[in-house]
């Protein structure tokens, strides 16, 4: 047991009495990431709200009399002009010089003033370019919005009783639509991202460092320092794993601290509108499970490391499975069937499952427990398979 | 002291491995039915050229390999069933084996010295023993990394003999180290030989033989051509010196040629 707390004493202290690798380690990837989703999510807000600031540039073709000034009064910024050259007009929409080409018909007030039944109602049209912001922002607003109401208007000037032609309205009055458990709707947005992330950080975060802690001590020479010391090597396999259990663990909490933290710059002062906090059971929970990864994760990244002579040849190694770890995690985020019970006893792909459950609530005790119980005994396996791979001459190099 | 029998290993061979020794046989025999025995108050040496097994029988009798056949027993411990025990007893050091460069001497002294178990008050002590003798006090601060090769080899040298092994396996001990280092490693060996200690050493130097050790065991191929002392090996091959006692067994060894 001793051993076993000075070799992941000594693991420890490599990264903790190191100033450089504790920034490098912990604190370089909060910056980064705060960094780039900071700047991610201001540029997406400012590119926002350029677009409503944006002066829409309509151009009308046969505009019947009275219509500008509707415009003009719905959006009182919008920029209107007489369309007399189609073909310069819809180059523009194309070169994003206008936003909007509404064309009338011909004879449009008098299709609608004189209608009768049976005549041919007459068709406003209307173009833009869903590939630029200015073009789409100005289709939603005006072609979507402004036109209805045009026609509303319109209408009512042929038909004294509007109320007559309404049959029902949906939620035009219906302030309370929406019926959700605020904490469950915040966990299925949790539950979504969270699995993809904690793969991501649980696993980066331990990748680097664990890959140094074998490979690079036999890339070194350091290891067989160890291996002529009077001490198990089961306990140096544990002692190491341990470490980087402790480190990976640290680094992730300290990832999904400044994620909360950092969320408002990061989604640029958006808001959520969803309650994203975790009653203490849920938390529990998360923290038994999270520590239980981390024994995996591990597990995983020394036993890949155990095999690779360099650091560079550990990391290539170690770079497929995380691939492949990721796509496990990611494969919850579109899961929409209740998984049954045998699934959570499938390593590595269960823990997403369960994450996501614990965050919606819907994980039964059951799930929990084989999910738990399935991801220690894999560790446990892959811990001994280290065990004997530290025994082997071959595999150590020596 | 150390009892070797009929100690034979077998290495498997990869491809990359038959191409570099130009063979087309997946096995190679490093050490083949070797036999020695090295007492307590001795230095004894392991002379031979470059692949002839001397680091192989080292690495056996220290643990780091196991025997494809035979038997290797220190202080009384088989080391293939009782390998932490012989790690208790010994104190390895070879040219591959490097201290962590990340940390300082003195963490690597006090991290070695704690897997043997050895208490913080004779830790202190061994150290300033060991660290006074190899000159080593003023830099223990400083990480392996900022060191010079030889300054490294001094430390490595005092954080192998942190827990006052019984018995000490040096693979080339002097390797590689200026001839100041060299004879500060020699000297040492020397005492801890008048301490009672065994030093097992190998070598393919015939001076550093000549001058430190008590026997010599000569192994070409993989096998011991001939033990003794220095003037058994000379009188038993009709020699003047070792190296030409040394080639007179080669040349037998390799049949005549």
């Amino acid at each position: 047991m001793s051993g076993i707390k000075l070799i992941c004493g000594k693991e420890l202290d490599r990264v903790f009495r190191d100033r450089k690798m504790i920034f490098s380690v912990f604190f370089l990837p909060v910056i980064i990431m705060v960094g780039i989703m900071s700047l991610v999510g201001n540029l997406s807000n400012n590119a926002q709200k350029d677009v409503e600031a944006h002066t829409s540039i309509v151009y009308i073709q046969n505009s019947p009399v009275g219509f500008p000034q509707f415009l003009k009064a719905a959006d009182k910024d919008c920029k209107i002009y007489e369309m007399s050259d189609w073909e310069k007009a819809t180059e523009m929409i194309k070169n994003g010089d206008a936003d909007l080409l509404i064309k009338f018909p011909e004879n449009f007030v008098d299709m609608v003033s004189g209608y009768k039944q049976g005549d041919v109602i007459p068709q406003i049209k209307t173009y833009y370019n869903p590939s630029e912001d200015y073009s789409r922002a100005a289709y939603d607003t005006i072609s979507t919005g402004v036109l209805e109401a045009y026609r509303q208007s319109l209408l009512s000037q042929r038909v004294d009783n509007m109320e007559g032609l309404t049959v029902f309205t949906v939620n035009s009055d219906n302030p309370d639509m929406v019926i959700q458990d605020e904490e469950k709707a915040g966990g299925k947005i949790l539950g979504m991202m969270l699995p993809y992330f904690v793969t991501i950080l649980l696993f980066a975060g331990a990748m680097g460092i664990g890959t140094d802690m074998v490979a690079g001590e036999k890339e070194r020479g350091t290891m067989a320092s160890l291996l002529v010391s009077p001490i198990k090597r089961s306990s140096i396999v544990l002692g190491k794993v341990i470490a980087l259990m402790i480190i990976s663990g640290v680094s992730s909490v300290i990832y999904v601290g400044a994620l909360v933290a950092f969320m408002p710059q990061m989604i640029g002062g958006a808001d959520l509108g969803m309650n994203l906090t975790l009653n203490p059971k849920q938390i529990a929970m998360l923290a038994v499970l999270l520590v239980a990864i981390a024994f995996l994760y591990s597990a995983i990244i020394v036993l890949v490391s155990v095999f690779a002579r360099t650091t560079k040849e550990a990391s290539s190694y170690v770079m497929p499975v995380y691939m492949l770890i990721l796509v496990l995690g990611m494969t919850t985020m579109f899961t929409t069937k209740t998984p049954g019970e045998w699934v959570y006893a499938v390593p590595i792909y269960n823990t997403s499952l369960a994450l996501q459950g614990i965050l919606t609530q819907e994980v039964t005790t059951m799930q929990y427990g084989i999910t738990l119980g399935m991801t220690l005994v894999f560790g446990a396996v892959l811990i001994g398979v280290i065990g004997k791979a530290f025994e082997s001459e071959k595999v150590m190099s020596i | 002291m150390i009892e070797i029998k009929n100690l034979t290993k077998i290495y498997k061979l990869n491809k990359k491995q038959m191409k570099e020794s130009k063979t087309t046989d997946t096995l190679k025999t490093a050490v083949d039915n070797l036999s020695l025995t090295a007492r307590p108050g001795e230095i004894y040496g392991l002379l031979g050229p470059n692949g002839a097994g001397k680091t192989t029988t080292l690495r056996c009798i220290s643990t780091i390999i196991k025997p494809t056949r035979g038997e290797i027993f220190v202080s009384g411990h088989e080391v293939k069933r009782e390998p932490e025990k012989v790690r208790e007893k010994i104190g390895f050091l070879t040219g591959d084996i490097k201290l962590d460069p990340q940390f300082s001497v003195d963490y690597m002294f006090n991290f070695f010295g704690r897997l043997h178990h050895i208490q913080e008050d004779k830790l202190a002590a061994r150290k300033e023993e060991l660290f006074t003798y190899f000159g080593i006090k003023d830099f223990s601060h400083k990480k392996i990394k900022e060191l010079s090769t030889g300054m490294a080899q001094k430390a490595a040298i005092a954080v192998c003999l942190v827990h006052d092994p019984e018995i000490i396996i040096f693979d080339e001990p002097t390797n590689g180290l200026d001839v100041i280092t060299a004879r500060s490693v020699t000297d040492y060996l020397k005492k801890l030989k008048a301490e009672g200690k065994l030093v097992i050493i190998s070598t393919h130097v015939m001076s550093e033989a000549e001058k430190i050790c008590d026997r010599i065991g000569v192994i070409i191929d993989g096998q011991k051509v001939a033990e003794g002392t220095l003037g058994q090996i000379l009188h038993d091959t009709n020699a003047e010196d070792l190296e030409d006692a040394f080639f007179e067994l080669y040349r037998h060894q390799k049949g005549g040629k």
